[in-house]
C-alpha cells in the first residue's frame, strides 16, 4: 500500500459551476418550453378569429340597430326626462324620508331573518332531543324538552309572522317611493323600449371584448380556472361509440372549432365558421336532429373527440380538388386505421341509414333515395342479403313455365347477352366480360349457357294460355299503350320519349317482344298476368278482348331482327364433359372424376352441369327456378359493407382505383370482373359477379347507399323509434313500392313516377295521394282495390286491377290510415238531418255554385269533367269532404276543383247562410252525402 | 442494384453469418479495431453510407417511426460502448503484455479525490441533462399512440416491445413453448450464475481482454450476435406477417415468401430411409430424441476429455460448474444450429412431439 495521501480535486470548481449554470439554463428554458407546446393549440387560433367575426358581425346589428332607432322621438323622451327630474328634485326632502324610512324597515327585515334562522335551527335540534328522549323511554326528560320546544315554536311563529307584516311594510313604502319618482321611471320605461335592442347588442359586443380581463383569463398556467377559450363538447348519451371492449358514450367536440354551426347568420362565412345548412332540418335547436341530441359525427363520421388538428379527427375531402387543396393549407393526409372516417361531402346522406331503418325511402335525403331507388331497380338485394330489405319479390321473372313463354334458342341468346337484344334490359352480363372473354373460356360459357337452357327447359312446367291471339289494329295498340298506364312501370319501344321522360322501371323494356315471346301467351298475359306466374306484380288493365288483341298486335310487331332466326352454338358434350369433371375434381382425382363422369348418362351430365351452373351464377337468386328453393342468394351480405375494413377488399391490380372503400365500390359497380385483370386464375376460379353497365352517376348513388351499411351499434334510444301508426305506415308503403303503385301515383309527395309524363295537365295524371287515409273510407278502399271501378271520367290512364291478397289489401289500407293518423273507421253518415229550411238553400247554393257543370253525371248530359258526386259518399269520408271543399289547392295544388271560399272564412255567394263559410260548407256536405242515398249500403 | 444487393444480403441467411464472421474478426485483430485511427476512419467511411441509406424513403420512413428513434440511438450507444471497451482493453494488454501494470493500476490512477463535487455534481450535470433532453424530445416526436385496440383489425405487423424482438425473431425458429418461455428463462438463469461460474480474478477494474479471453467472447456473441443483431432483424427488418423486408424494401402488405418446412423425422423416415412414418411416436421421433440428448449429455465430457481448452477449463472450475457453464453454452449455441438447419435443411424441429407439446 503506498502512504495516505489527502484526496484531492479533478475538476476545477469554477468551471463546474459553470456548466451548472448553462445547464439550468437548458432546462428552464425547455420547462417553459413545455408549457408554451401545450398551451399553443390550432383550435385556439380558430376561436379567437370566430371571436373577431362575431364582433364584426355585432358591430353591424349595432349599425342597423341604432338606424332603426327613431331620433327625434328618443329626443323629446330625453326632454321630457329632463322636466321629470325637475319635478323630482322638487320632492327631493320628502324622498329622503322615505328612504331612511326604507332603510330602516329592510334593517329590521334583516334582522328578523337571522332570528328565524336561529329559531328553525333550534327548534329542529330540540325536536329531535325530545323524539329521541320519548323514542328511548326518558320520559321525564321528553317532558321537559317537549315544553321547551313548544315555546320555541310559538315564538318561531311570532317571527314568522313579523317578517311577513315587515314585507308588507317594505312593499308599501316601496310604492310610495315609485310614486314620487314617477315622472322619471315611466319616461325611463319608454326610452328602454326604444334603446333596448343596441343595449342588449352592445352588451354582446361587449362580451366579444378582448380585454386585459380576457387576456387574463386565457394566460398560461392560468388558464384552468376559468377559461373563456376552451374545448366546447357534445355528449351524447344515446348514441356511442365502440370502443372494441366497450361502447363508450359519443363526444363530440367539433363545435370547439365549427362555432357558428348552429346560429344563423353566418351562412357566407368561410369553413369552420359557417352556419350549417338546412337548420330547420337538422343541427337547429327546432329541427328533428338538434346538435345537442344528435352531435355531429354520428351522420359525418369521422372522429369527433379529437381536437389536435385537422388531420387526425379524419376529415375527408369531397373531390380531387379540395384534397389538393387541403394537403396545401392542413398538410392534409389519410387518418391512420380509422373505422370510420368522415363521410365525403356528397356521401354524407349515408350517415342517416344506420338510424332510420326498417323504411325504404327517407324524406330529404335525395342521394340516398336515389341510390337505394338503384338498387331496388337492378335488384341488387335479390344476390346481396341486405337486413332489412329482405321479403322483396325476386327481381326477374319466374322461370318455372318459360318454355310455354319463349322459344329455347331465344333463352340462349338471352342469357348469353341481353344487352345486345334490348339494351335496356335490366338482366345484367354474365358473358363476354372482361375475365372471361379468351376463346377457351367463351367455349366454357356456351357450353353452360345450352346446359341451363336444358336443364330450365326440363323443369319448366307445362302451361296452356287461356286466350287466343287474333290480329287487331296495331295503331290503337301503340295509343293504348302510350294513355293507359303501361309506362308507370315499362318503357316501350316506339315510345321512347315518353319511355325516357317517365323512366318506369318495375317491369321490362318492351322491345322485340314480336321476336320473343308467343302470340297466345303475350294476350293471355296482358288479359291475366297471374294465370301464368302467381305472384307477379304485372296488373291487369281490365282490357276488352279488342284493346287486347291491338296492344298484342303493337307489341308483336317489334321485332327484333338481330335474334330472328338466331341459333345458338352446338351443345359441346366434350366440354360438358370436361366441366363436370372440372366440378368433381374437387374431390376426387382428375382421373377419378372423368372417370365418374363417364358413367353417367347422356341426359344426366347434361341436367347436373345444368343445375350446377346455374348455382354458380345464380340464376334462381332473381328467377324462381324449380330445385333451388330455400338456397341462399349468392352474393356477400351487405348489411355491414359500409364497416369492412379496407384491407379486405381486393384491389387485383386496378392501381387506378384509390385505396378507399367508396372508390372500390363504385369501380365495382361499374366493371364488376376487373379486379380479375392480370389475375392468374382458373376458369372455376373468376368472378361471377355480373355487368350492369352502370353509369358512374348512378353507380356513385348506389355507393351513398351501401356506405351507409354500417356496423355501427346504435343504441334503442338513438335509433329512430318509429310510433306504432308509423311502423303500420312504412309496412303499407312497402306493399305499395312492391306493386309499384308509386309508379303511377305520388303518394305524399313521394315519387309518382308518371306524373314525369304529365307536366302539361297534371289533372290527366292518376290522382296524387295526400293522405289517402284521411281522404276515403277503409271499406270503399278494401272494395276497391279488389273490384276497381273508374272514378275520374277525365283520365284515359287506368287504375289496374293488382291480384292483390287479403293480407296485401289490409297493409295498404292500414298504412293510409296510420299515415293520415286516421286510426279508426269514421262513423258514415247514416242519416242526414237537415235544420228548417237548411236543404232548400243547400240546393240553390250547390247550383249557384254551378257544381253540376263539372260534376254532370246524373245531373245533366254534358261531358262529365269530375267524379259522379252521387258515389261520393260512399267513398269519401264527410270530414274529408270538408276539408277539401273548404281549400282544395291546399290538397292538391293544381286542381281544377275551384275554390269557393275565402281566407276570412265567407262564402263566395254571399246570399246564403248569411255568407258564412263554415254553414256553406256544411250544407254542401250534407247535400253530397244525401245525394249517394245516405250513408253507406 | 447495389440497392437490391443490400436487400438481399440483409437477409438472415446471409447477414446473421455475416455477423458472426464480424464479431469473430473483430475480436481476433481487436488491438486494431481498438485504436482511434480505425475509429475515426470506419466512422468517416460509414458517414456516406448511411447518407445514402437515408436517402432512400422506404429506409427513411422506418428510422424515422417515432417508436424506432430510441432503438437507432440505443444501437449508437451499443455500438460506441463496445468499441470503447476494446479500445481501452487494447491500451491495457499492450501494456500487460510489456511487462506493465493496466492504466488504472498506474499511480496517478490510483490517487483518491473527493465525492463531492466530483463525483455527485457530475451526476446532478447528468440528471440535468437527460431531464431537459428527455423534454425536448417528448416534444418534438410526439408519443406514437395509436387507436383504442382493435381486436379485429390488428396492426400488421404486431411486434413486442423493441427489446423482446430478439425473443420474437426466434420464434420464426423455435417452438413458442421454446423461445417464448424456456430459452428466456435459461438466459435469466445463465446471467444469474456467470459471477458463480467465472472464477477468473483477472480484469476487476481494468479493461482487459488478453487476461478473459474466452468469458468475454462467449459473452460478447451471445450479446451482439444473438441478442442486438436479432433485435435489429426485428426492429427494421421484420415487416407485416413477419415477413423479411430488405432496409429499402416498401412493406407490401401482400408480399409472400415461399416457405415450408419439415420435421427432422420426416426427412429421416421418408426422403432418407424411403419408408413411411412409425406409429409410435418415441420410435418416430428416436433421431431427434438421440441427436438432442447426444448434444447435451455427451458433449460437456468428450470436450472435457478431447480437448486441450476444454481440460484446462474443467480443471480449473471443476465438475459442477464446468457441466452448468456447457449446459449454458450448448443452449445458446442451439440457436444459430437451429438457424443454419432451417436454411440447409428448411427443418422445422428436431423432435418434434405435438401430442405432448414437445417441438424442439
Amino acid at each position: 500500500m503506498s502512504e495516505k495521501h489527502e484526496p484531492g480535486m479533478a475538476y476545477s470548481m469554477p468551471k463546474l459551476n459553470k456548466i451548472m449554470a448553462f445547464l439550468s439554463f437548458i432546462l428552464l428554458a425547455t420547462t417553459i418550453w413545455v408549457f408554451l407546446d401545450d398551451y399553443i393549440r390550432p383550435w385556439k387560433a380558430i376561436q379567437i378569429e370566430a371571436l373577431k367575426i362575431q364582433r364584426h358581425h355585432t358591430e353591424l346589428e349595432i349599425e342597423a340597430a341604432q338606424k332603426e332607432i327613431d331620433e327625434p322621438k328618443l329626443q323629446e323622451f330625453k326632454k321630457s326626462l329632463l322636466t321629470g327630474e325637475e319635478i323630482v328634485t322638487s320632492r327631493n326632502s320628502e324622498i329622503a324620508k322615505v328612504e331612511k324610512e326604507l332603510s330602516k324597515v329592510r334593517a329590521s327585515l334583516k334582522d328578523q331573518t337571522i332570528k328565524n334562522g336561529f329559531f328553525n335551527a333550534d327548534s329542529t335540534a330540540l325536536n329531535f332531543q325530545y323524539e329521541s328522549a320519548e323514542g328511548h323511554g326518558r320520559e321525564l326528560e321528553a317532558k321537559e324538552k317537549l315544553k321547551a320546544l313548544q315555546k320555541l315554536k310559538a315564538e318561531f311563529d311570532l317571527g314568522k309572522n313579523n317578517f311577513k307584516s315587515l314585507q308588507e311594510k317594505e312593499k308599501e313604502i316601496l310604492g310610495r317611493l315609485a310614486d314620487l319618482n314617477k315622472e322619471v321611471i315611466t319616461i325611463q320605461k319608454e326610452i328602454k323600449n326604444v334603446t333596448g335592442k343596441l343595449e342588449l347588442l352592445q352588451a354582446a359586443k361587449k362580451q366579444t371584448d378582448m380585454d386585459p380581463i380576457f387576456a387574463l383569463r386565457n394566460m398560461p398556467f392560468l388558464d384552468f380556472l376559468d377559461p373563456t377559450i376552451k374545448i366546447q363538447q357534445i355528449v351524447l348519451k344515446d348514441v356511442t361509440d365502440d370502443r372494441y371492449f366497450r361502447q363508450i358514450d359519443k363526444v363530440d367536440r367539433c363545435i370547439t372549432c365549427h362555432v357558428f354551426i348552429d346560429k344563423p347568420g353566418y351562412e357566407k362565412e368561410n369553413n369552420p365558421f359557417r352556419t350549417h345548412p338546412k337548420l330547420d332540418l337538422m343541427v337547429g335547436m327546432s329541427s328533428k336532429h338538434p346538435m345537442k341530441q344528435v352531435g355531429c359525427t354520428v351522420c359525418h363520421g369521422g372522429e369527433g373527440h379529437r381536437v389536435n388538428d385537422f388531420v387526425t379527427v379524419a376529415h375527408t375531402p369531397n373531390n380531387e380538388k379540395q384534397e389538393k387543396e387541403w394537403v396545401a393549407k392542413y398538410g392534409w393526409k389519410e387518418a391512420h386505421h380509422i373505422a370510420q372516417p368522415m363521410f365525403k361531402l356528397s356521401q354524407t346522406e349515408a350517415g342517416c341509414v344506420k338510424c332510420h331503418s326498417g323504411v325504404e325511402l327517407i324524406p330529404g335525403a335525395t342521394v340516398l333515395n336515389e341510390g337505394r331507388l338503384a338498387i331496388v331497380k337492378n335488384g341488387c338485394y335479390a344476390c346481396h342479403k341486405i337486413e332489412g330489405w329482405e321479403g322483396k319479390r325476386k327481381p326477374g321473372p319466374s322461370l318455372l313455365k318459360i318454355a310455354s313463354k319463349v322459344d329455347k334458342e331465344w333463352f340462349k341468346s338471352w342469357v348469353w347477352s341481353p344487352r345486345s337484344i334490348n339494351a335496356h334490359s335490366k338482366m345484367p352480363s354474365f358473358f363476354g366480360q372482361s375475365n372471361n372473354s379468351i376463346p377457351e373460356f367463351t367455349k366454357l360459357n356456351l357450353t353452360e349457357v345450352n346446359a341451363i337452357a336444358e336443364y330450365v327447359w326440363e323443369k319448366s312446367k307445362p302451361y296452356q294460355p287461356n286466350e287466343k291471339f287474333h290480329p287487331g289494329n296495331a295503331v290503337n295498340g301503340k295509343k293504348l299503350i302510350g294513355e293507359i298506364g303501361c309506362l308507370a312501370c315499362h318503357g316501350v319501344e316506339g315510345l321512347e320519349e315518353q319511355s325516357k321522360k317517365i323512366g318506369g322501371f318495375a317491369g321490362p323494356y318492351l322491345s322485340g317482344i314480336g321476336s320473343k315471346v308467343k302470340p297466345d301467351w303475350l294476350v293471355s298475359w296482358l288479359k291475366k298476368p297471374w294465370h301464368y306466374q302467381e305472384d307477379t306484380i304485372m296488373p291487369s288493365m281490365r282490357l276488352t278482348d279488342s284493346e287486347a288483341s291491338d296492344i298484342a298486335t303493337y307489341l308483336l310487331s317489334l321485332k327484333n331482327p338481330k335474334v330472328e332466326g338466331l341459333k345458338f352454338a352446338e351443345f359441346d358434350k366434350t366440354l360438358r364433359d370436361y366441366l363436370l369433371a372440372d366440378y368433381l375434381s374437387a374431390f376426387d382425382t382428375i382421373e377419378m372424376a372423368r372417370e365418374k363422369v363417364s358413367k353417367m348418362d347422356d341426359h344426366f351430365k347434361t341436367m347436373d352441369l345444368g343445375k350446377r351452373s346455374i348455382g354458380k351464377y345464380g340464376c334462381y337468386s332473381c328467377h324462381n327456378i324449380e330445385g333451388f328453393d330455400g338456397i341462399p342468394p349468392i352474393g356477400t351480405e351487405l348489411t355491414k359493407e359500409g364497416s369492412k375494413p379496407i384491407t379486405q377488399f381486393f384491389f387485383g391490380l386496378q392501381h387506378q382505383v384509390p385505396l378507399k372503400r367508396d372508390a372500390w365500390i363504385t369501380a365495382h359497380l361499374q366493371n364488376p370482373r376487373r379486379w380479375d385483370i392480370g389475375i392468374d386464375k382458373a376458369f372455376r376460379d373468376k368472378l361471377r359477379m355480373p355487368n350492369f353497365y352502370l353509369s358512374e352517376s348512378e353507380a356513385t348513388k348506389i355507393t351513398t347507399a351501401i356506405l351507409g351499411q354500417v356496423a355501427d351499434v346504435v343504441p334503442m334510444s338513438g335509433v329512430k323509434r318509429y310510433t306504432a301508426g308509423e311502423a303500420i305506415y312504412n309496412d303499407g308503403m312497402k306493399v305499395v313500392n312492391k306493386f309499384n303503385c308509386v309508379g303511377c301515383h305520388q303518394v305524399d309527395g313521394m315519387r309518382g313516377d308518371i306524373l314525369r309524363g304529365y307536366e302539361d295537365d297534371i289533372n290527366l295524371a292518376p290522382p296524387r295521394l295526400v293522405k289517402e287515409g284521411q281522404r276515403v273510407q277503409p271499406n270503399w278502399m278494401y272494395h276497391f282495390l279488389g273490384n276497381v271501378v273508374p272514378i275520374r271520367p277525365t283520365l284515359t290512364i287506368r287504375m289496374p286491377s293488382f291480384n292483390l291478397s287479403l293480407s296485401d289489401k289490409n297493409r295498404i289500407i292500414a298504412g293510409f290510415q296510420q299515415g293520415a293518423n286516421q286510426g279508426t273507421y269514421e262513423e258514415p253518415a247514416i242519416e242526414v238531418t237537415w235544420l228548417p229550411g237548411e236543404k232548400d238553400q243547400a240546393v240553390k247554393l250547390f247550383n249557384a255554385y254551378a257544381c253540376t257543370s263539372c260534376h254532370t253525371i246524373g245531373f245533366n248530359k254534358n261531358t262529365p269533367m269530375a267524379p259522379d258526386l252521387h258515389k261520393a259518399s260512399a267513398r269519401l269520408r264527410p270530414s274529408w269532404i270538408r276539408l277539401w271543399l273548404h281549400d282544395p289547392q291546399k290538397i292538391l295544388p293544381g286542381t281544377t276543383m275551384p275554390t269557393f271560399f275565402t281566407e276570412d272564412g265567407k262564402g263566395i255567394e254571399a246570399g246564403f247562410f248569411d255568407g258564412d263559410a263554415e254553414r256553406q260548407i256544411n250544407a254542401l256536405t250534407k247535400y253530397v252525402i244525401e245525394l249517394g242515398g245516405v250513408g253507406l249500403k | 442494384m447495389l440497392r437490391e444487393l443490400v436487400n438481399s444480403i440483409s437477409d438472415p441467411i446471409f447477414s446473421f453469418p455475416l455477423c458472426t464472421f464480424g464479431f469473430y474478426m473483430m475480436l481476433k485483430h481487436y488491438k486494431i479495431v481498438g485504436t482511434k485511427k480505425f475509429a475515426y476512419w470506419t466512422t468517416a467511411g460509414m458517414l456516406p453510407i448511411i447518407a445514402w441509406f437515408l436517402a432512400d424513403t422506404n429506409f427513411f420512413s422506418i428510422i424515422k417511426t417515432p417508436d424506432n428513434i430510441p432503438i437507432i440511438i440505443l444501437l449508437l450507444a451499443v455500438v460506441f460502448f463496445t468499441w470503447f471497451s476494446i479500445h481501452k482493453a487494447a491500451i491495457n494488454d499492450t501494456r500487460i503484455e510489456n511487462g506493465e501494470c493496466p492504466i488504472e493500476g498506474t499511480e496517478e490512477n490510483r490517487e483518491k479525490i473527493w465525492c463531492w463535487p466530483n463525483l455527485v455534481y457530475i451526476e446532478l450535470f447528468a440528471i440535468i441533462a437527460c431531464t431537459a433532453f428527455l423534454i425536448v424530445w417528448a416534444i418534438v416526436f410526439k408519443a406514437p399512440l395509436e387507436e383504442p385496440a382493435n381486436p379485429t383489425w390488428a396492426p400488421n405487423p404486431a411486434k413486442a416491445p423493441w427489446y423482446f424482438l430478439g425473443l420474437q425473431e426466434m420464434l420464426v425458429y423455435f417452438d413458442p413453448w421454446m423461445a417464448g418461455v424456456v430459452l428466456p428463462l435459461i438466459i435469466v438463469a445463465g446471467l444469474i450464475a456467470i459471477p458463480y461460474l467465472d472464477t477468473n480474478p483477472k480484469g476487476n477494474g481494468y479493461y482487459t481482454f488478453l487476461e478473459r479471453k474466452m468469458a468475454i467472447s462467449l459473452f460478447l456473441y451471445g450479446w451482439l450476435v444473438l441478442w442486438i443483431f436479432l433485435i435489429i432483424v426485428g426492429v427494421f427488418l421484420r415487416g407485416p406477417n413477419w415477413t423479411f423486408y430488405g432496409p429499402f424494401e416498401f412493406w407490401d402488405l401482400h408480399k409472400v415468401v415461399s416457405s415450408f418446412n419439415v420435421n427432422l423425422s420426416e426427412l429421416v423416415w421418408v426422403k432418407g430411409l424411403g419408408i413411411g412414418m412409425p406409429k409410435n411416436l418415441i420410435v418416430r421421433e428416436i433421431f431427434g430424441i438421440v441427436a438432442c440428448l447426444g448434444y447435451i449429455m455427451l458433449l460437456p465430457p468428450w470436450i472435457a476429455k478431447a480437448t486441450k481448452k476444454g481440460k484446462e477449463i474443467y480443471e480449473n472450475i471443476g465438475f459442477i460448474r464446468y457441466n452448468i457453464l456447457m449446459f449454458m453454452f450448448l443452449m445458446m449455441m442451439s440457436l444459430p444450429i437451429k438457424m443454419i438447419l432451417r436454411w440447409l435443411l428448411s427443418l422445422k424441429y428436431i423432435v418434434a412431439l405435438p401430442e405432448w407439446e414437445l417441438n424442439l
